[in-house]
């Protein structure tokens, strides 16, 4: 997957700018609708999409992480508490502080977690967002306990008050802009160097590669995107609560991640937007759109390793505009990514 | 003092309940190398599987949860041996397709079941009573059976030719395999036995705990945390660790009150996965 050759990095600019178009064209909704159920679903595809770009992010350099629900918890209840106790209400600055404070905390976690790598990187960030939810419970001080955050005042964007309906959608799709094209830089940017992060973490290492840095700014940056989608839920949702995070909640965003392909930028957008769409259209609320989910995952990892869009472009985009595929170090990496650091033994 | 002694046999209790359900969950990492998202969903099965046989066919409860501990370890046998020995070497597909297993499981429990508690309660009821403190004659019952239970696996591991197979597949897979040992044959197996032991333990436990579609969640939380601390893939350290665990809980819960005895739990085994990742008792299994 991680092969650095140009057909790829060409379909990933693509790609990367194809999500941020489409995201936002976005903004046209709240002008060719008023139907709240149609901003409800609009709201809820864009947070979704903004959380599994932190996945998408991460994947980048082969780790898998549970930890998108603690970011989004720092993220909104930063928000929530800077509204509620400090007064703040402009959008720009909740967003900054939505954004840096996950960025922050996650500067001096990495520093110990990101040692781990393969299953064991997944087991820490499980463990996280398990502490996250004792956490929030266990300080009712800051967080409000069980009862959560309530009645924040409406955000403003150079004092002008954005409560309504249509001003939280705008809100949302201003987040998730900001992600994507925060997203977009980062993984453009750094593409070389997560590959070869992503393809053998000691060879990148051994040839000068400071991995370390890019790790650590990966997961900084990955933990930021979740903290600006825990702000747009927070905004959407008008209250700040342990349940908006629970653990089992970033197994959906790991799910549109998956399911979308975790190749290219697009695999998360069009996984985010299919399945929460799937699971209203269908009215597979709550409990049924898991079913959906867990069946897809277990398709897409035995039958479609390249997730939908993975699998679409592959039919169709041109034939003749894929030069053929130079073989990768490590071709066994097909699939989720094989760790082949971690295969090593002492 | 009497409280200490009444709290100290929930905490033994729980730990047997722990220990059975940490050792199939580190079978599985140990030979396997898989992390079986799915482990708590065995657990509901076994819970449910007993309940509808008792309730639907009128078997005796205690045949219902041998009953209960077949059907989950046939079931973990297929998913072994179908869906995920095809994937068996890429530690996050493997990690993917238990989770995806987990998800259907949990939401199929619902569909079929709904949401609420069924009506499921353990046949024996009745306290023992001591010198100042009494037990629930249910949970002496599922203490011993989880006891017998430990023993039985212990046995099995360290003193049978199948153990051993499966004690050199975890060791070397490469060498075990060039020796003649066929992973085919062994994975699926063991799969199974790990899952039997959760479906024998949701079967035994739900009954006084409860039963609903998602009690697994806390059940697959608290595997994680004993097979951390234990050391993924130690058979010895998931055992030592799942009473510290069960005895963490019971005084905590009795002398502390909410969460913060699972915080503090949650905290070590974090503090642990950082500074020594193989666990109090492991060797790395598999590189960190």
């Amino acid at each position: 997957m991680a092969s650095i050759d140009l057909g790829t990095a060409r379909s990933g600019a693509i790609a990367e700018t194809a999500s941020v178009i489409i995201i936002a064209a976005a903004f046209v909704i709240p002008w060719i609708s008023q139907n709240p159920a149609i901003y409800s679903l609009a709201n809820q595809i864009l947070i979704g999409v903004t959380a599994a770009f932190s996945v998408y992010i991460m994947l980048r350099m082969n780790l898998m992480t549970f930890a998108v629900p603690t970011f989004m918890a720092i993220g909104g209840y930063t928000a929530a508490i800077l509204g509620l106790r400090h007064g703040v209400t402009d959008v720009v600055l909740l967003g900054i502080a939505s954004f840096m404070v996950p960025a922050l905390f996650a500067l001096p976690l990495g520093a110990l977690v990101l040692r781990l790598t393969g299953v064991y990187f997944v087991l820490v960030t499980f463990v996280l967002t398990e502490i996250t939810q004792l956490l929030l419970f266990e300080m009712p001080g800051w967080t409000g306990g069980a009862n959560g955050l309530v009645g924040m005042p409406a955000v403003t964007l150079f004092g002008i008050e954005l409560g309504d309906n249509r001003a939280v959608l705008l809100v949302t799709i201003g987040l998730a802009l900001t992600g994507a094209l925060i997203t977009a830089a980062v993984t453009r940017g750094l593409r070389q160097h997560f590959a070869a992060i992503e393809e053998n973490e000691l060879l990148a290492q051994s040839l000068g590669l400071v991995v370390w840095h890019y790790k650590a700014f990966g997961f900084a940056v990955a933990a930021g995107v979740s903290g600006l989608a825990g702000f747009a839920l927070v905004n959407m949702l008008l209250t700040a609560h342990p349940t908006s995070f629970s653990a089992l909640s970033s197994v959906n965003y790991i799910a549109y991640t998956i399911i979308g392909g975790k190749g290219t930028m697009l695999g998360p957008v069009v996984g985010g937007a299919l399945l929460i769409w799937a699971g209203d259209i269908f009215s597979l609320r709550g409990e049924f759109s898991q079913l959906l989910f867990g069946f897809l995952i277990v398709v897409v990892v035995l039958a479609a390793r390249e997730g939908i869009v993975g699998t679409a472009s592959r039919f169709v985009v041109l034939p003749s505009s894929r030069a053929p595929r130079r073989p990768t170090i490590n071709p066994g990496s097909g699939a989720l990514g094989a760790p082949a650091a971690t295969e090593s033994r002492p | 003092m009497e409280g200490i002694v009444a709290t100290g046999l929930i905490g033994i209790s729980l730990g047997a309940q722990y220990a059975l359900l940490a050792l199939g969950f580190t079978l599985i990492f140990g030979i396997l190398g898989v992390v079986n998202f799915a482990h708590g969903g065995f657990y509901v099965l076994g819970g449910y599987l007993a309940y509808s046989a008792v309730t639907y066919l009128g078997v005796p409860y205690a045949l219902a949860v041998i009953a209960a501990a077949l059907g989950t370890t046939a079931l973990g046998y297929l998913f072994e041996r179908f869906v995920l020995d095809r994937v068996i070497d890429d530690h996050l597909a493997t990690l993917m397709l238990t989770l995806g297993l987990y998800l259907m499981m949990s939401s199929g429990f619902l569909v079929l079941f709904g949401p609420q508690s069924p009506a499921f309660s353990f046949p024996l009821t009745g306290v023992l009573r001591g010198h100042g403190f009494y037990v629930p004659i249910e949970n002496l019952v599922v203490l011993v059976v989880c006891l017998v239970g430990i023993l039985l696996i212990y046995a099995l591991i360290y003193h049978t030719d199948f153990g051993r197979a499966l004690r050199a597949l975890a060791d070397d897979r490469a060498v075990a395999t060039a020796q003649g040992l066929r992973p085919k044959l062994l994975f699926p197996t063991a799969f199974a036995l790990a899952t039997g032991l959760a479906g024998l333990t949701g079967a035994l436990v739900t009954p006084i705990l409860s039963l609903a579609p998602h009690v697994g969640d806390p059940v697959l939380a608290t595997s994680f945390l004993i097979v951390i601390l234990g050391g993924l893939g130690s058979i010895g350290g998931a055992t030592v660790a799942a009473f510290i665990v069960g005895m963490v809980e019971a005084f905590s819960a009795v002398y502390l009150g909410g969460s913060k005895g699972a915080l503090a739990l949650f905290v070590l085994v974090l503090i642990m996965l950082v500074v020594r990742p193989s666990g109090l008792f492991g060797h790395r299994v598999r590189g960190a």
